[in-house]
């Protein structure tokens, strides 16, 4: 039974780690994906449009299989694992055998190793000592270092480069694992809401997705918030001016802008919408006298009072952005500034009087005439709110380490190459006396035979150094035997 | 007709350099005395200009040698794409200096970018790799992208504030690099299976194949009674019309539609027929295939002909509103560019199947064209994994989010797991040859959906690009 168990963990683990089980996943993630992408998914789509594009049988169906929202449903993330899990398998499984690979580089190639590598060559000398010299002066000259292998039977050349390529995979997936990391600690951890303030207001209360508000420790004020716009009226930037108060006391401020948030704790707030409230800031008037002619020119805010004379006060009680009269009655229709009506009251003290003064003149309740002043309004400016994107991402860290260690791994993987050179000194089949020269390279073999095939040729053009330049060139191969892949 | 064709190589070389040079000068002259009249040299539309017409001569000449195999005509080819090249620099130059941004905002400004990198990637291609037949392939690309511009709106537009990032920038950039990469990719692996002995019928039934999801795709806008579904044109503010927030207002131009379905029909008609002869085993309706090929381009010709009359400019009524909706060739860039490239896809095919040996002639054997595509793709999968990596700290910055899940993120994704899957293949695998290229072809097919399809054909909101 114990057996039996250990056999089927063995092939469960076998089975994980092949390669024919990571790109059989990749398929099923591809699939499932483009699922996602062509059936409409469910908190981004009103569920009026799901209806009006799935037969009630089909949606159901799509809701049970949770084909509606395919990204966050159990089986997506469990294939999600999966993979994460076939990830870890395959490195774990074929890491000992790159370690090694890695920590004890094979230095002294014995005969079966000579025998079978594809790429060599055999350069016949007279000396040992005057061929390695030869070889070392070759691989010095490509910019290689020589290290000069003594063993008790051999005695033989070195030299390599970038050997860290060998790691480089395993690099690529560590950080493809790091960035799942931080996706699940984000999808557990994290949140996002949104969070509306007007000037001068704060809050500390964020409307998270799903309809909830989340408390933070501290609250968010705006001090301001604005546009700009092109010439042609289109908007060019929305800022707010953030400030953070813990305590009671503010903490730090920030002016925001779309792509640049302000961040405190872990909390990033991002200027995402930006709109009138339909709210009145205040009014510009010129108020003039019916006995008289010069106008003067008042500023009201909400329910401010101003005095126009000795006797008179005005002030703003109502602002209406959209009306509509019914019924002698007074009625808001919308919060868009498209038909504003204002109420004031005009008093006057030595009369005892107060006077509904409306702008515009609604028949019926205004009593504009019996005002001593008339109105005329000159401008009228409404409040704006600015909406923030508020998130919480702890994960995000992870996600953008894996991003650079993945640039890094891939550079390693596609660009550094892990380049051997193995020089030996031996005898050929009839007994002459042979310098057995061997490399290898880890990627783009046809550059590196070439490559291959230029040391050949220095270490040859290092033994005769007698020879001419012109005869150099003529017989610069004699006695080598390059054998290509 | 090989025997033929060796005979007429004196004449025939030196008359079209000469006819080509001729018209340049010719188009140029004409170009000059316009700019006389109108005054300022440098703008920005006479050098695009310039860039098509030398673009255009550079084409008629990689055509030339790719038909003749003459090789005097190379020289005069890289010539002309250098001289449309400092153009089309100039251009870009110029857009970026005025816009104050780099030219990637709009359709407009992407083929701009698109076109110089796919002209400078052509040059390095045949000067650092000597595969010089690929001008025969990118130049007629080229020449598309710069008449689709002369029809796009070319106008500066301003950025809205999330378009505003660096990061942007240098997201489009990495896009740009890394589709023209899978592009030569593509290419690359298709000159492969040529090199490989893929019989002939083979690319029929691909390019028929290709052909018919081009029709497919534009027939999925087929409206009752025949008409076809365009999206409409905001004239005044010059963008697509909106009826919502990522919701477009659609027109559909009457009859247009029943035009589509007999091109779709004629297209098919090569596979139909390639596929009765693989069922029967009867390779004597081949020929027959070919010649439907030869009439679908006819038909495809027509389908873009009547398609630029009736959508260039016209009132049209909607399902969604009441009354009659503008629509221009610039609304519709999705359609436009899938008729020429089917036409394009076409063409090349019997570009094939009647200079199959000079092409094999003239490729770099298969072994070599084999490990430059998978260099390729060496390069290709960096930039992607970069670009989906700049999008995503973009998406973090602007909304607070770096994975949303929307189908163009997805559809990154997606390519980024095939050329992913290809690398694990060839690399512990082993696959080599036609399994590696059936695998860069699929990679670049995911490419284009990835870049066409999704905003063409699914729902969704990365309504930037």
């Amino acid at each position: 039974m114990a057996l039996s168990l250990r056999t089927a963990s063995r092939k469960t683990w076998q089975t994980l780690s092949s390669i024919k089980t990571g790109v059989v996943l990749i398929i099923l993630v591809v699939i499932f994906s483009a699922a996602g992408t062509v059936i409409l998914q469910r908190p981004m789509t009103d569920p009026e449009d799901m209806q009006r594009a799935y037969s009630p049988a089909m949606l159901r169906f799509l809701d049970a299989t949770g084909l509606t929202d395919v990204f966050h449903t159990r089986w997506f993330v469990a294939l999600m694992i999966l993979v994460s899990l076939s990830i870890i398998a395959a490195s774990v499984e074929r890491f000992p055998n790159a370690w090694r690979f890695f920590a004890r580089p094979y230095k002294s190639p014995d005969d079966g190793f000579r025998r079978v590598l594809p790429t060599q060559a055999q350069i016949a000398i007279a000396d040992e000592e005057q061929g390695l010299g030869a070889a070392e002066r070759a691989l010095r000259h490509m910019g290689f270092k020589a290290e000069r292998i003594v063993r008790t039977d051999s005695f033989s050349l070195f030299s390599e480069r970038s050997r860290i390529s060998e790691m480089a995979v395993y690099i690529v997936h560590a950080s493809l694992l790091l960035i799942f990391l931080g996706g699940i600690v984000d999808a557990l951890y994290g949140w996002r809401g949104f969070v509306t303030l007007t000037p001068g207001s704060s809050s500390n209360q964020v409307e998270v997705m799903k309809g909830a508000a989340r408390t933070l420790p501290f609250s968010i004020r705006c001090d301001g918030t604005g546009e700009e716009t092109y010439t042609d009226g289109t908007p060019k930037r929305w800022w707010s001016k953030l400030a953070v108060v813990q305590g009671g006391r503010e903490i730090s401020r920030k002016e925001i802008a779309v792509n640049d948030p302000l961040v405190y704790h872990g909390v990033r707030f991002y200027q995402a919408t930006y709109g009138r409230t339909g709210k009145l800031d205040h009014l510009v008037l010129d108020a003039t006298p019916t006995k008289g002619s010069t106008p003067q020119e008042i500023s009201l805010a909400m329910k401010q009072t101003v005095a126009l004379d000795a006797d008179t006060d005005v002030q703003l009680v109502e602002f209406i952005p959209d009306y509509v009269f019914q019924d002698g009655q007074v009625y808001a229709r919308s919060n868009d500034v498209v038909n504003p009506a204002v109420h004031m009251i005009v008093t006057s003290k030595s009369k005892n009087a107060s006077i509904n003064v409306w702008l515009p003149a609604i028949p019926g309740i205004a009593e504009n005439a019996n005002s001593p002043y008339s109105f005329d309004p000159k401008d009228l400016k409404t409040g704006f709110y600015t909406g923030l994107q508020v998130s919480h991402e702890p994960g995000q860290w992870a996600v953008w380490s894996g991003v650079v260690l993945m640039a890094i791994g891939l550079t390693f993987v596609f660009y550094v190459i892990h380049v051997r050179f193995w020089i030996v000194p031996a005898r050929d089949a009839s007994g002459h006396l042979i310098l057995w020269v061997g490399g290898t390279a880890n990627r783009n073999r046809d550059a590196f035979e070439i490559r291959f095939k230029k040391l050949v040729e220095q270490i040859q053009n290092g033994l005769k150094p007698e020879t001419t330049a012109a005869e150099k060139l003529a017989d610069s191969v004699p006695g080598a035997s390059i054998a290509g892949r | 007709m090989a025997r033929a064709r060796v005979e007429q190589h004196p004449a025939t070389g030196t008359t079209l350099v000469v006819m080509v040079g001729l018209s340049i000068a010719f188009l140029l002259f004409i170009a000059f005395l316009n700019v006389v009249k109108t005054g300022s040299v440098l703008s920005e539309a006479n050098l695009l200009y310039a860039a098509l017409v030398f673009y255009a001569g550079a084409g008629a000449l990689y055509l030339g040698f790719g038909i003749t195999g003459t090789d005097s005509y190379i020289k005069f080819a890289s010539l002309a794409t250098w001289a449309g090249l400092i153009a089309n620099t100039g251009a870009v130059a110029h857009r970026w200096y005025e816009a104050g941004h780099p030219p990637f905002a709009s359709i407009y400004e992407m083929l701009l970018s698109f076109v110089w990198t796919l002209a400078a990637l052509t040059l390095i291609a045949e000067k650092r790799y000597g595969v010089k037949v690929i001008g025969t392939v990118t130049m007629p690309v080229a020449i598309v992208g710069v008449v689709l511009m002369e029809l796009l709106p070319s106008e500066v537009r301003p950025l809205v504030p999330a378009l505003q990032s660096t990061w942007l920038h240098v997201h489009v950039t990495l896009a740009m690099l890394a589709y023209a990469a899978c592009a030569l990719s593509f290419a690359l692996a298709m000159m492969f299976l040529i090199q490989d002995k893929m019989k002939t019928e083979t690319f029929l039934a691909a390019t028929s194949m290709f052909t018919v999801g081009i029709y497919g795709a534009i027939l999925t806008r087929f409206e009752r009674w025949g008409g076809l579904n365009v999206v409409a044109w905001d004239t005044e503010n010059k963008t697509e019309a909106f009826i919502s927030r990522g919701v477009r207002l659609f027109v559909t131009i009457p009859d247009l539609g029943w035009l589509m379905l007999l091109v779709f029909v004629a297209v098919a008609a090569p596979l139909v027929l390639y596929i009765i002869a693989r069922i029967q085993k009867n390779d004597s309706l081949l020929p027959t295939a070919n010649r439907a090929i030869f009439v679908s381009i006819l038909l495809q010709a027509l389908a873009l002909i009547f398609f630029l009359l009736r959508a260039r400019n016209g009132q049209y009524p909607s399902l969604d509103a009441e009354g009659l909706y503008a629509t221009t060739l610039a609304a519709s860039p999705f359609i436009l560019s899938a008729l020429v490239g089917g036409i394009f896809a076409n063409l090349l095919y019997l570009l094939m199947l009647w200079r199959r040996e000079d092409l094999e002639r003239l490729l770099p054997d298969a072994d070599a064209l084999d490990r430059i595509t998978y260099k390729t793709i060496c390069i290709a999968f960096p930039l992607l994994t970069l670009m989906i990596a700049a999008g995503a700290y973009w998406a973090n910055r602007a909304w607070g989010s770096y994975w949303n899940w929307d189908p163009k993120e997805t559809w990154a994704a997606i390519t980024w797991l095939v050329y992913a899957g290809y690398l694990h293949m060839r690399i512990t695998r082993g696959w080599r040859g036609r399994r590696a290229a059936y695998f860069a072809i699929l990679g670049f097919a995911v490419v284009m959906f990835t870049f066409f399809g999704v905003t063409y054909l699914l729902p969704g909101l990365h309504a930037y690009a």
